[in-house]
């Protein structure tokens, strides 16, 4: 690794930048390509991106983090190591993340430079909207955190399971395995986010099918569409805010740190994993068309930094970085702490896996 | 070709050819939409007519479109009802404090619809305070009331029209004649037996005109549908619009645009019926030449319970919504109402308003909005309606142009300015501008009314006294008729503006981060779980377009223009 940062392409490609920001003061984009600033590498590499970012005094991340807990406090801490570059976010769940990004690079008005959520980098690569870049941020993560042709990198791993009302559910009765969603009694009482989202229903229903099996997995769907499970609209998060306003006893499939946070303010509601745990990671992507692709680097660096993966760790979520360690209130829900099985879904399978899942949703759950 | 247009003023031939270019793009790529498939970077893909197959050959549509029927019909009697009990007792009795009706309705008008809906699914929520009642009463512990179904779609939706159907039909009130009611009191008949056959037999045009904009108006609403049924899956179609487009990766703008065009046509035919129905209300005009004063029904010991009636109406569609928005705004976090919540208040959600960026940023870009749409609407209608109502050649096609948008639902338009940005040649999408100016041809239709009916009022003879003394026609455009119908023009901008900020259903498709609005920013908060912080940007949000809803109330009312 270390000869090939002094390979002579690379050589070329900072030589190319340099070159081309002394010739053209028009504007930092015109200087290299996305590409080329996306895959700089070398000692210079920082420096570059630096004076690159100082001219675009900007950067965009449209991203599915929760605003007030994790989204800007990650920017402004960015805000704070990077002073001259002004990062400007906008939250939404994937499939608008998707939209969004989908439509500025058909209207050809990119304004988000960075793409960051669970489940967005498959539809985009198909899409061909996606620059590929490479960092040495990577080098401290496992191989299956980022994509080897660097498309997608994780932030974050999510686990999932359930979340009831404390004061509608006492903590021995809540059910402890899947099949004890089945049991009569919560009949009526059960809700879930009827979307194809990130911890929505399709979700659910792929882990089923790919922890069971198609055959076991739809009988047990078949069950469960018994229990009249509520379709609630809006994102895993706003479920779990209907369990603590008790318009619902147990969610299903939210984000298991989501209850943990909402408990130490004070709310009634507690989670309850469910073996094997559901687990998935969220990623960072980089648009085509970036309009500020320096300081969208330094951002996903930033991202993937010990140093951003801990100001994660502080607002709850639970950092990808090997090296950083979720709080001691979430071990709980943390499978390899808790001493718990756990089954990683993997963006590639989900999104191969859609078509069938939301069939099978149609069917039993009449949602979409 | 070029004769058909001789002798049509440059002016007339200017206004037609913006008018054109600002309506034929979108209707194109709607039609366009509807009948090509979209590839995976969302661009036009082949030639089809499988969206409008899909459409007819489910079964869904038709009970969807069973749903639309039901919840329009439904929420228009219900807004036509609880205004028209207001209007005969603000217009034709002596109750005290009657006049007040008029400028809590006018208030009223800028609260979001979104932020109205969030209230009331608090309030009747399976968690809110009215269940939690009903189930200490039954003993159970299973929520007795369901919102998220028809019925609470239709009360909402109902009751946020009751402001607006007040403020309609008190005009009708005010204008009949009162010979009839008279005679029938000298002949014997009570109070309530001269209302029943005499007053509201007279009103009975103008009420079902009323009744059926509503319908349609209701029949075109997204947000009601999207907030509160959708949760309870009970989709009528412009849900279905809004969830074609979501649910698929990426998007499939082709059945959202055959839902569209059938949708649209499906307003078109009940805007017929409309049409037809105002002309016939014409046989029942009783404003006659006789000196008309409006009557007043003396209530004697009954105008307090009419005051009570009134009392009521004012708590439940105001005071009830907006207290526990404001109580909402004041906690850490939501978890419906309860004793103890009181120990927790905190103004945290004001401070996180005032602090963020992205908050200040949607109410700035909000007024921008709102303040561009109402100054653009007002320099296109204030001279298409002279020009149309002076019968200037082609002026015709003015009136007939501006109106058009009308067929268009809000969600419909959304759609057709989507594809229609997504598609162009420059860089627009997601721009504040964009927004701009798919809501000048959505609220064309309002200026122009309004602008019409005062330009309606000013007799010929000013202009032609301007003539005679050899004032240029530009010149007596500008310094007689434009004076004169400057208060239809400015409760036109007020009405306008106040209309264009509360609307969702368009901006939700079109919004860029850039451009972020308060309705859409609602919205998502609810989306997001995020109640406390919507109540609190929707309590500094509707306490701002209150005081430009005060604003309105009284130029509309020093120059004795109705609101319709």
């Amino acid at each position: 690794m270390r000869l090939n940062v002094l390979s002579l392409q690379n050589v070329r490609v900072v030589l190319t930048a340099l070159a081309a920001y002394s010739l053209a003061p028009i504007g930092p984009v015109a200087a290299a390509t996305i590409a080329e600033i996306a895959n700089l590498q070398g000692s210079q590499r920082e420096q570059i991106l630096v004076e690159g970012a100082k001219k675009e005094g900007k950067v965009v991340i449209y991203s599915a983090m929760i605003e007030d807990q994790a989204l800007r406090p990650i920017t402004q801490a960015f805000r704070q190591k990077y002073p001259f570059i002004e990062p400007e976010f906008w939250r939404a769940d994937t499939r608008d993340l998707l939209n969004k990004a989908l439509a500025e690079a058909r209207a050809r008005a990119v304004v988000g430079d960075i793409i960051e959520g669970g489940g967005v980098s498959q539809a985009l690569i198909k899409a061909g909207i996606l620059q590929s870049f490479m960092t040495p941020a990577f080098a401290p993560y496992d191989k299956q955190r980022y994509d080897t042709k660097g498309s997608w990198a994780a932030t974050r791993v999510s686990y999932f399971g359930l979340a009831y009302n404390t004061r509608l559910v006492k903590a021995e009765d809540a059910p402890k395995t899947y099949e004890g969603l089945l049991d009569p009694k919560w009949k009526g009482k059960l809700c879930w986010a009827a979307t194809t989202e990130t911890g929505g229903a399709m979700m659910f229903i792929t882990f089923i099918r790919l922890i069971m099996g198609e055959e076991k997995g739809e009988a047990y769907l078949r069950d469960l569409a018994k229990q009249n499970i509520s379709n609630l609209t809006g994102s895993p998060r706003e479920v779990v805010n209907k369990v603590m306003q008790g318009e619902c006893a147990i969610a299903i499939n939210i984000f298991l740190h989501h209850p943990v946070i909402s408990a130490q303010k004070g709310a009634p509601v507690a989670p309850q994993p469910l073996e094997p745990v559901m687990s998935n990671a969220s990623v960072v992507t980089l648009a085509k068309g970036a309009p500020h692709p320096h300081a969208a680097m330094l951002l996903i660096d930033y991202l993937l930094s010990k140093e951003a993966q801990e100001v994660l760790e502080k607002a709850d979520y639970l950092p990808a970085h090997p090296d950083v360690k979720p709080q001691s209130s979430l071990q709980s829900i943390v499978p390899s702490m808790a001493n718990l099985q756990e089954r990683f879904l993997s963006e590639e399978f989900m999104f191969d896996q859609r078509a069938k899942s939301i069939d099978l949703q149609k069917k039993y759950f009449r949602s979409q | 070709m070029i004769r058909v247009f001789t002798g049509w003023s440059p002016i007339v031939l200017l206004l037609i050819a913006i008018l054109l270019v600002l309506i034929v793009p979108p209707l194109y790529f709607l039609l366009k939409t509807s009948l090509y498939t979209t590839s995976a970077d969302g661009s036009f893909g082949d030639f089809t007519f499988e969206y409008y197959r899909d459409l007819f050959s489910s079964p869904r549509f038709f009970s969807h479109f069973f749903n639309s029927a039901l919840f329009a019909g439904g929420s228009a009697v219900l807004a036509i009802a609880l205004g028209a009990v207001q209007a005969w007792i603000v217009e034709r009795t002596d109750t005290p404090l009657r006049q007040y009706v008029f400028l809590l309705a006018v208030v009223s008008l800028g609260i979001p619809h979104v932020l109205y809906t969030v209230a009331w699914l608090l309030i009747l929520g399976k968690g809110g305070p009215v269940n939690l009642f009903l189930m200490g009463l039954l003993g159970t512990d299973m929520p007795v009331l369901s919102v998220n179904s028809l019925w609470g779609m239709i009360l909402i939706e109902g009751m946020i029209w009751a402001p607006l159907g007040f403020l309609l039909l008190s005009s009708v009130f005010r204008l009949s004649d009162v010979a009839f009611e008279e005679a029938a009191m000298m002949s014997g008949a009570g109070l309530f037996t001269t209302f029943r056959r005499i007053t509201l037999k007279l009103a009975t045009p103008a009420v079902l005109a009323l009744l059926l904009l509503v319908c349609i108006r209701a029949f075109e609403a997204f947000d009601i549908p999207a907030l509160v049924g959708s949760a309870g899956g009970v989709s009528v179609l412009t849900t279905d619009i809004f969830e074609s487009i979501r649910k698929d990766l990426p998007s499939n703008y082709g059945q959202a645009g055959a839902f569209s065009v059938i949708l649209m046509l499906l307003v078109v035919i009940l805007l017929l019926v409309h049409h037809r129905l105002l002309k016939h209300a014409e046989r029942y005009q009783t404003i006659t030449g006789k000196g008309y004063r409006p009557h007043v029904t003396r209530l004697g010991k009954w105008r307090y319970i009419t005051a009570s009636v009134l009392g009521l109406f004012f708590l439940v569609l105001l005071v009830l919504p907006v207290g526990i928005i404001m109580l909402a705004s004041l906690l850490p976090f939501y978890d419906g109402v309860r004793a103890e919540l009181f120990d927790r208040l905190t103004l945290d959600n004001y401070r996180l308003v005032a602090a963020s960026p992205s908050f200040r940023g949607a109410i700035l870009n909000t007024i921008v909005m709102g303040a561009a749409t109402a100054t653009v609407v007002c320099l296109l209608t204030a001279g298409s309606a002279w020009l149309s109502v002076r019968r200037y050649k082609g002026g015709w096609l003015l009136d007939q142009l501006a109106t058009l948008p009308l067929i268009f639902p809000a969600i419909v338009l959304g759609v057709a300015f989507l594809q229609l940005f997504v598609n162009a040649p420059f860089a627009i999408y997601g721009t504040l501008s964009s927004l701009i100016i798919a809501a000048v041809v959505q609220y064309l239709p309002y200026g122009m009314r309004f602008c019409y009916a005062g330009a309606m009022q000013i007799h010929r003879e000013l202009e032609e006294a301007a003539e005679m003394s050899g004032a240029k026609r530009y010149a007596t455009y500008f310094r007689i008729v434009l004076p004169l119908i400057a208060p239809a023009v400015a409760t036109s901008w007020l009405f306008v503006m106040l209309m264009s900020v509360r609307a969702v259903a368009m901006p939700i498709l079109l919004t860029g981060p850039r451009s972020q609005v308060v309705a859409v920013t609602l919205f998502d908060l609810w989306g997001n779980g995020q109640i406390t912080s919507l109540a609190a940007v929707g309590v500094c949000w509707t306490a701002l377009m209150m005081g430009i809803g005060l604003v309105f109330y009284r130029t509309a009312r020093r120059y004795g223009l109705t609101v319709s």
